[in-house]
């Protein structure tokens, strides 16, 4: 005991160090790269192998305004974003808020856990099995206090993940379309490309990555003198996230493009055929189950959270999470609730998809409440967003809530077209 | 305190949050306005008066004074007078906006030393005027405000805490506390470091700045150390020099090991020169040894010296209490001879010289590269309170207290944060 005190210090603060170079916004946004993000890019290469590339690099100039904006937030106030909406907002727009976002993590924790079935499936183990056994087992993990350890595993596995990269390279795509396609505009309104972009959308700029930013930036004691550091660590992380992304749509789109939508995980894991090869199947499984599992815990945990600080107990849960009733409550609620609707019958990737179209619908709401929050000098003071970023930044968030409204129109006038 | 009133009681309150939007009536019960906010005047006494309410007529917003009002209930505000001067509304000295400072921040209940959020406020009328008497901090109360107009200024008395037992915080900008509630002074320093782990930046650093750098200190030394570090991070070096400085030595170096180089440079560099190079020295040796662990503040004595005249020096160092728990007796080249504990000099005549009391047990001693472990073995074999850490002539430079130990060898007590990766 004696012996292992300092022992245990000394790597934290290794550990600490290490946090200070990959800061909170790389770890923030590289979140977006987890079950869903995967086979949702896996989905974008195989379907419309290079085309949605130029997409991407519009998402990554959003991501990297959004971002930014929230570590400016954690930076300058000190508090996470939910409090500050509650001090800022009518309690009745504050709700709203808090709603838009409980239904965006929900969506989450269902595609967390198809994750998890479809990982399991490259093994040949039926989801029936799986996900309620891995519900189970992350529950109990969470509620009895192991899940710290837990955790390194699963972060351990999802870094099979760095592999696209790899597998980017030595797939042979065609580097000639790859250019063409990230640097030339284009878009097309057909139904199945709009779902994917605001699919890319949704996962890629996530209400839980701009809570984490705000929350970490603010934890870590970084004030307004910080600022440049901090937007630095922001932007860099942002691009980082999405260069990966980018990896992977090209290592599927070279190994599988224009085959259609992907069909099961088992396909998307062919991409990485060219830097794992006969292991592919088995590595991306691992990695998937690593990335579904580690959010699969996360995500409902910071829902339960995020409404602690709604309602203004945050500090209480933050003590002691397993004796605060309401919060256990909604985390148990959230893993029931993901665990069963990833049992209904269906293909799993396709749910997986549906739930980040459903998360890229619900993010301009809360994107438009940053962005308010960033533009008032009460807030941020002269941290507050310049004329000119507040335009760039109204016109990121106006795109997403576009590209939301055009998804939800389709979908309504294919239902009365179908009724007609 | 927690007062539940009688469901007859809660008809005479007024909540605030109900207010919000209500009509402001003329003597003739014509609207005229809206409610957009109440103001009370906030001077640390029990239940701060309303001094009026801020309402939008037409295009503007006016300031409507207490004395103007004839009634103000849950359907509204009366005017006891046709005419309405419309004067724009400047905060004055002390004044809260009870809408947008208080319902829906944070604030300190002192009764229950802890951290609440209110979910409205209450008015009730006392005299001739209104008064703020209570904070509802109940879950009811926010669901109502959720639900349809006609409840929201119904109210819903559940978890009331008496406005008496309140340290507000508010106001735009940062927060200067001009009055603090006396109670807040009587807390004891662990009650308070957890009311400042609990608050929020701008609060945090207005209740610091209200307790004044001695109290704010002692509290600081008892706050869990991860969040004493991101206090320091985030709290401009010259507020933050001073506090340091008044902390106990061990304690300040322990936390300021936890801060970046440029951070720790900038806090040393605004202290008084004395204080930070005690701290550079005790700052000098690696954490996880004797010499990171130890306090300097020292008493030493000469053989000769008498009881009555210890006891005397011992006076002008009672800020160091809860650090001196017995006095070095040093030879006349300074090296240890024993560790003489107060209580001995307690029950010793006060004509008694110091060398008279030199005998067995030894003090334990350990030099300043010394492992924790090796103090903690110290500490273990002799059942002493303390040990003293002695450079390579035996000449005593510190002092280890069993309590800095157990906090060096209990893990943190780190909160949950924000539910995230690699927590």
């Amino acid at each position: 005991m004696s012996a292992a005190a300092p022992e245990v210090r000394r790597r934290r603060n290794r550990l600490l160090v290490l946090l200070g170079i990959f800061g909170p916004g790389l770890i923030a946004a590289n979140a977006g790269n987890d079950a869903g993000g995967i086979l949702t890019y896996a989905s974008a290469g195989s379907q419309f192998a290079y085309r949605t590339l130029f997409v991407m690099v519009l998402v990554t100039v959003g991501l990297v305004v959004v971002q930014e904006m929230a570590a400016r937030l954690g930076a300058h106030t000190g508090e996470g974003l939910v409090s500050l909406i509650r001090e800022q907002f009518p309690l009745r727009v504050a709700a709203f808020a808090v709603a838009a976002l409980v239904v965006a993590n929900l969506g989450l924790v269902v595609s967390e856990f198809a994750g998890i079935g479809a990982a399991m499936e490259i093994f040949g183990i039926s989801r029936y099995l799986s996900v309620p056994l891995a519900a189970v087992g992350i529950w109990a993990a969470v509620v009895f206090g192991s899940y710290r350890y837990v955790e390194r595993v699963f972060l351990l596995l999802s870094l099979v993940f760095v592999a696209y990269p790899v597998a980017a390279v030595l797939g042979h795509p065609d580097w000639a379309t790859v250019a063409r396609q990230t640097a030339w505009p284009h878009f097309t309104a057909e139904h199945g490309f709009v779902l994917l972009v605001v699919a890319l959308i949704g996962t890629t700029i996530t209400p839980y990555m701009q809570l984490y930013q705000a929350a970490s930036v603010a934890d870590r004691g970084a004030g307004p003198a910080d600022l440049r550091t901090i937007r630095i660590d922001a932007v860099a992380g942002a691009i980082f996230a999405d260069l990966v992304s980018m990896c992977i749509i090209i290592a599927t789109a070279a190994a599988l493009g224009g085959h259609g939508p992907l069909a099961s995980a088992q396909d998307a894991a062919r991409a990485l055929r060219p830097a794992a090869g006969s292991a592919a199947s088995g590595l991306f499984a691992v990695g998937l189950l690593g990335a579904s599992a580690l959010a699969a815990a996360v995500v409902p945990l910071s829902t339960a959270y995020a409404l602690a600080e709604a309602v203004g107990v945050e500090r209480s849960v933050s003590r002691r999470f397993s004796e605060a009733p309401l919060f256990l409550g909604l985390f148990t609620v959230q893993v029931a609730v993901g665990g069963l609707v990833a049992l209904v019958p269906g293909n799993l990737v396709a749910l997986l998809v549906d739930m980040q179209v459903l998360n890229g619908a619900v993010a301009p709401i809360f994107l438009g409440f940053i962005l308010v929050l960033a533009n008032r000098r009460s807030v941020l003071g002269e941290a507050a967003n310049g004329p000119r970023f507040r335009i760039v930044a109204a016109v990121c968030v106006a795109a997403v809530a576009g590209m939301a409204l055009l998804v939800l129109l389709q979908t309504v006038g294919a239902w009365t077209g179908l009724a007609s | 305190m927690t007062i539940r009133f009688l469901p007859t009681a809660a008809r005479g309150l007024v909540s605030v949050a109900g207010l919000a939007g209500r009509p402001v009536r003329n003597p003739a019960g014509a609207e005229i306005g809206r409610v957009v906010d109440v103001v009370a005047r906030w001077d640390g006494a029990p239940y701060p008066p309303v001094t009026g309410v801020l309402a939008r007529v037409g295009r503007r917003r006016a300031f409507v004074p207490a004395e103007a009002l004839s009634g103000l209930d849950a359907e509204g505000v009366d005017l006891s007078s046709a005419r309405l001067s419309l004067t724009d509304f400047e905060r004055r000295d002390g004044e809260l906006l009870l809408l947008a400072d208080v319902v829906d921040h944070q604030m300190v209940d002192v009764d229950g030393v802890r951290v609440i959020r209110a979910s409205d406020l209450y008015l009730a009328r006392v005299g001739a005027g209104w008064r703020l008497v209570g904070v509802d901090v109940g879950l009811q109360t926010l669901a109502r405000r959720l639900g349809p107009a006609r409840w929201r200024g119904r109210p819903t008395p559940g978890r009331v805490i008496d406005w008496s037992a309140i340290q507000p915080f508010g106001g735009p900008g940062p927060i200067r506390l001009r009055r603090t509630n006396q109670e807040l002074h009587r807390l004891r320093p662990a009650e308070l470091a957890d009311l400042l782990e609990d608050l929020g930046r701008r609060e945090r650093d207005a209740l610091l700045g209200a307790l004044g750098p001695e109290t704010a200190a002692d509290a600081l030394e008892e706050m869990d150390a991860a969040e004493l570090g991101v206090l320091l991070r985030e709290t401009p070096a010259a507020d933050a020099a001073p506090l340091v400085a008044e902390m106990e030595p061990d304690e300040a170096a322990e936390a300021l090991r936890s801060l970046n180089e440029e951070d720790r440079s900038g806090i040393l560099a605004a202290m008084p020169a004395g204080d930070a190079e005690r701290l550079r020295e005790l700052l000098a040796h690696p954490e996880g040894t004797a010499g990171g662990l130890m306090t300097t503040v020292l008493v030493t004595a000469g053989a000769d010296e008498t009881v009555a005249g210890v006891r005397e020096r011992l006076r002008g160092e009672v800020e160091h209490r809860e650090e001196i728990d017995a006095v070095l007796v040093v030879d006349d080249d300074g090296r240890l001879v024993d560790d003489v504990s107060v209580f001995e000099l307690l029950l010793a005549a006060p004509d008694t010289r110091l060398g008279d009391l030199v005998a067995p047990p030894w003090p334990v001693v350990v030099d300043a590269g010394a492992p924790v472990e090796d103090v903690v073995e110290g500490l273990i074999d002799n059942r002493r309170s303390s040990v003293v850490v002695v450079d390579g002539l035996r000449r005593p430079i510190g002092r280890i207290l069993a309590d800095d130990v157990v906090d060096a060898l209990v893990p943190g007590r780190g909160r949950r944060h924000f539910p995230r990766l690699l927590s």
